[in-house]
């Protein structure tokens, strides 16, 4: 970490410190407009549309996001996704077969297969993420110069899997740690055109400012383990249990009351803490001599779960009145001809459509209010400092393959 | 002719040049600040390039590959989309693509999900037959763990197969003659395992690999050992028919394709299962039928009753919970019941009952 740092506390600093903030000019209307398209393509195409849906999200995202005066570009194309796509299937077709019928087999053989299939794909789905980023950065061009990134892939998918375990083991303390370790190797890889980027974010900083969060979420849950566990008199319990059910009653309770309470705590908390990894994420970006500060509120990121939540409501409201006509219409019209077997047919298929739809609806506000809000909110968040550095990068790197992307949609661990 | 400032890159390096741009009948003049000529591109060879709303931004095709020209003045960006073929300001080619492409990713969805409805079925249908016996003998071992867990809520405290009491071994006897006399008459190629298992339903589940699964609700619902063999020779059919394995290659083939086609490869997404049910379910009613026919063959040849199934169903079907086998993935009870009668009246009348009374009595308390 100092190591890391020292360089950067010598170099040359200019004498006032220039601060040029980071805007993005996309309203959120053109942007629902997208997503409302997109959204209904995706749902008469069972979701083939999705290579063209995401190109033009993503276009729209960079090409309205203005740094230093000059906006990005996206240079991917929906048909690179698809080919990605092709190629990863002709991959990982074979592998899943292989895997499928191995776990049939019997013995050790079986065994050994199901319990490394997933092992195996989550290991695949970090090589993915690695590459997808890979294949972004790439199709990023800023100024007439691409960004770019090296490093092994197979590298970091090793390091994300010894991280995940820990943080398993941990119950999450090991997550600042990982962040700050798996940034940092993706960000020395990342460069914008001859300019190398670099991660200083501090582990230690996020863990002790998410230390309180982390013992109000697992906390109770310890304390519930450790109370069950030694605190209960066990033999009043098997008593009580004996005479009535009183007993059971009572955990059942706490069982079913625990959830709520649980999901009202997660949905406070998950707010502050993707704001604070978010600000401590971005504050710790470099790239050559610029440095970048994120002043995220957030306020902000608590409107955006509100806003979808109020949305979500708003939809579910109009789908249920929607439905329930749909329904009642449905089977009055099909009730005079006498085929219950066509009645309970499109019944079952009007399900699934609905499903599909609702589904659909919830992903595309979510991604009209939240992830907006942390685009939007996120680049606006930005200070910049030194950005002289960029306007004499050299061009650097070629275009890579959308593989990677390709492997994580089939994986379904996709980003952006 | 319209001439008007721009920013030029290079492509080299991100250093920003302000030009003046200046609009040829053939190609588009770009000159730096002192005047000197930059570069010429000609309008067939202009890209758009993704950027905000109100600039321009353009490439040359075969020039250099990230040199850029970044425009703002509206009434240069019209002059130059009106000289240039190939840029698209209005989106009118673009939106022409893009119904082309939602056209064939509708037609591509739509021969997807007719090979779902109509194509795995068949190919299963094929496919089964070729699968050999000792696969689907460790097929059916794999699958019984699963299923067994499944249906083992545990709720009663007693192990999930009924017959280890004293009274249980001996109706665990009684029902292996009756299944032994179905067995015998129907020379299955795999040996059957039949049992009874404690579940309140009214039904009998038959796996690949000749498990069958007899809930404890269908003894209790049986009024004579003749019904409860109608439902066995049902399962038999399952057996006989190799469902259990067709309906795991469909499941398979299924998923697979829904989860290509969602880009959901693990095929865990509820939208695969869901629609995978939905296809299955309507699959089913021919599957059911089939064994139907073949219960009643059946029973006729072990010297049973081969309208008992018939009676048995007609009674079960009013009083069974919703949701639950028999009628969620059975054609409609009537229909069947009808056909099943139909088949039987053609067929000998039985001779005696399967079981004596006292054997039936005895079957009766293998839970017990």
């Amino acid at each position: 970490m100092n190591v890391a740092e020292a360089p950067v506390a010598a170099a040359p600093q200019t004498s006032v410190p220039v601060t040029q903030a980071v805007r993005f000019i996309g309203t959120p209307r053109a942007y629902w407009r997208l997503l409302f398209r997109g959204t209904a393509r995706l749902a008469v195409t069972l979701g083939i549309y999705r290579f063209w849906f995401a190109t033009d999200i993503r276009r729209f995202l960079w090409s309205n996001t203005e740094i230093a005066g000059e906006t990005l570009e996206y240079s991917g194309t929906a048909t690179e996704l698809l080919i990605g796509f092709l190629i990863a299937i002709a991959v990982l077709v074979p592998l899943n077969l292989i895997l499928f019928i191995a776990a049939l087999s019997l013995g050790p053989v079986g065994q050994f297969a199901s319990t490394l299939t997933f092992p195996l794909l989550f290991f695949l789905g970090q090589f993915a993420i690695f590459r997808a980023r890979r294949y972004r950065l790439t199709r990023t061009i800023y100024r007439g110069v691409r960004c770019h990134q090296d490093g092994s892939a197979i590298r970091y998918a090793i390091c994300a899997s010894f991280w995940w375990i820990l943080i398993v083991l941990t119950l999450g303390l090991a997550y600042p740690f990982a962040q700050s370790r798996l940034e940092r190797f993706k960000m020395r890889h990342t460069y914008f055109g001859n300019l190398q980027g670099r991660f200083e974010g501090s582990g230690w900083r996020l863990f002790f400012r998410g230390l309180v969060m982390w013992l109000v979420v697992v906390g109770p849950l310890l304390f519930a383990l450790t109370y069950a566990i030694a605190g209960v008199d066990w033999d009043k319990v098997s008593a009580a249990a004996a005479t009535s059910d009183g007993g059971t009653d009572f955990f059942k309770k706490i069982e079913t009351a625990f959830p709520d309470v649980y999901g009202a705590i997660g949905i406070l908390i998950g707010a502050v803490f993707q704001a604070m990894v978010l600000r401590w994420w971005i504050s710790g970006l470099r790239l050559g001599t610029l440095t970048i500060r994120s002043q995220l509120r957030t306020g902000l990121i608590y409107g955006a779960y509100l806003r979808f939540l109020w949305y979500a409501l708003l939809f579910s409201t109009a789908m249920s009145i929607v439905g329930v006509i749909a329904y009642y219409a449905m089977n009055a019209a099909l009730a005079g001809l006498g085929k219950p077997e066509l009645v309970e047919a499109v019944n079952a298929a009007g399900g699934v459509i609905s499903y599909v739809v609702v589904m659909l609806g919830y992903s595309a506000i979510y991604q009209g209010t939240v992830r907006f809000a942390f685009w939007q909110g996120g680049m606006e968040s930005i200070q910049l400092e030194g950005t002289a550095v960029l306007d004499a990068v050299k061009a650097e790197g070629g275009p890579s393959s959308a593989v990677g992307e390709g492997l994580a949609d089939a994986l379904n661990v996709g980003g952006f | 002719m319209a001439t008007g400032a721009g920013l030029y890159f290079d492509g080299a390096s991100s250093a920003r040049h302000a030009v003046t741009i200046e609009t040829t009948p053939a190609f588009l003049s770009i000159a730096g600040a002192d005047g000197s000529l930059i570069a010429e591109w000609p309008y067939a060879e202009l890209r758009a390039q993704s950027a905000p709303d109100a600039v321009m931004r353009l490439r040359r095709a075969g020039g250099p590959e990230l040199a850029r020209l970044e425009i703002r003045d509206p009434a240069l960006i019209a002059d130059i989309d009106e000289r240039a073929d190939s840029l698209d300001r209005s989106g009118v080619v673009e939106r022409r693509l893009r119904k082309r492409v939602v056209a064939w990713t509708v037609a591509a969805t739509v021969s997807l999900v007719l090979v779902a409805i109509f194509g795995v079925p068949l190919l299963s249908d094929r496919i089964a037959p070729l699968i050999p016996l000792s696969v689907e003998h460790r097929l059916g071992v794999t699958i019984d763990a699963q299923v067994r867990a499944m249906l083992d809520d545990g709720r009663s405290g007693k192990p999930f197969e009924c017959g280890g009491t004293d009274a249980g071994k001996a109706g665990r006897a009684a029902l292996d003659t009756l299944v032994g006399k179905l067995e015998a008459a129907a020379g299955l190629p795999i040996p059957l395992k039949a049992s009874v298992v404690r579940r309140r339903e009214s039904n009998a589940v038959a796996l690949p690999g000749g498990h069958i699964y007899v809930f404890e609700g269908l003894v209790s619902q049986s009024r004579s050992a003749d019904e409860l063999a109608g439902v066995i020779a049902h399962e038999i059919g399952h057996v006989a028919h190799r469902d259990g394995t067709r309906s795991l290659l469909e499941a398979a083939g299924l998923s697979f394709l829904f989860g290509v086609l969602l880009g959901d490869f693990t095929g865990g997404g509820l939208v695969v299962i869901a629609a995978k049910t939905v296809v299955q379910s309507a699959y089913s009613r021919d599957v059911e039928s089939s064994a139907d026919l073949y219960g009643v063959g059946l029973m006729a040849r072990a010297g049973g009753d081969p309208r008992a199934l018939a009676a048995i169903l007609d009674r079960i079907a009013g009083a069974i919970e919703p949701g639950s086998k028999l009628t969620a993935d059975h054609p409609q009870t009537k229909d069947r019941v009808t056909a099943i009668n139909t088949a039987a009246n053609r067929l000998p009348a039985p001779t005696s009952p399967l079981l004596s009374a006292s054997e039936w009595d005895t079957l009766r308390g293998i839970c017990g």
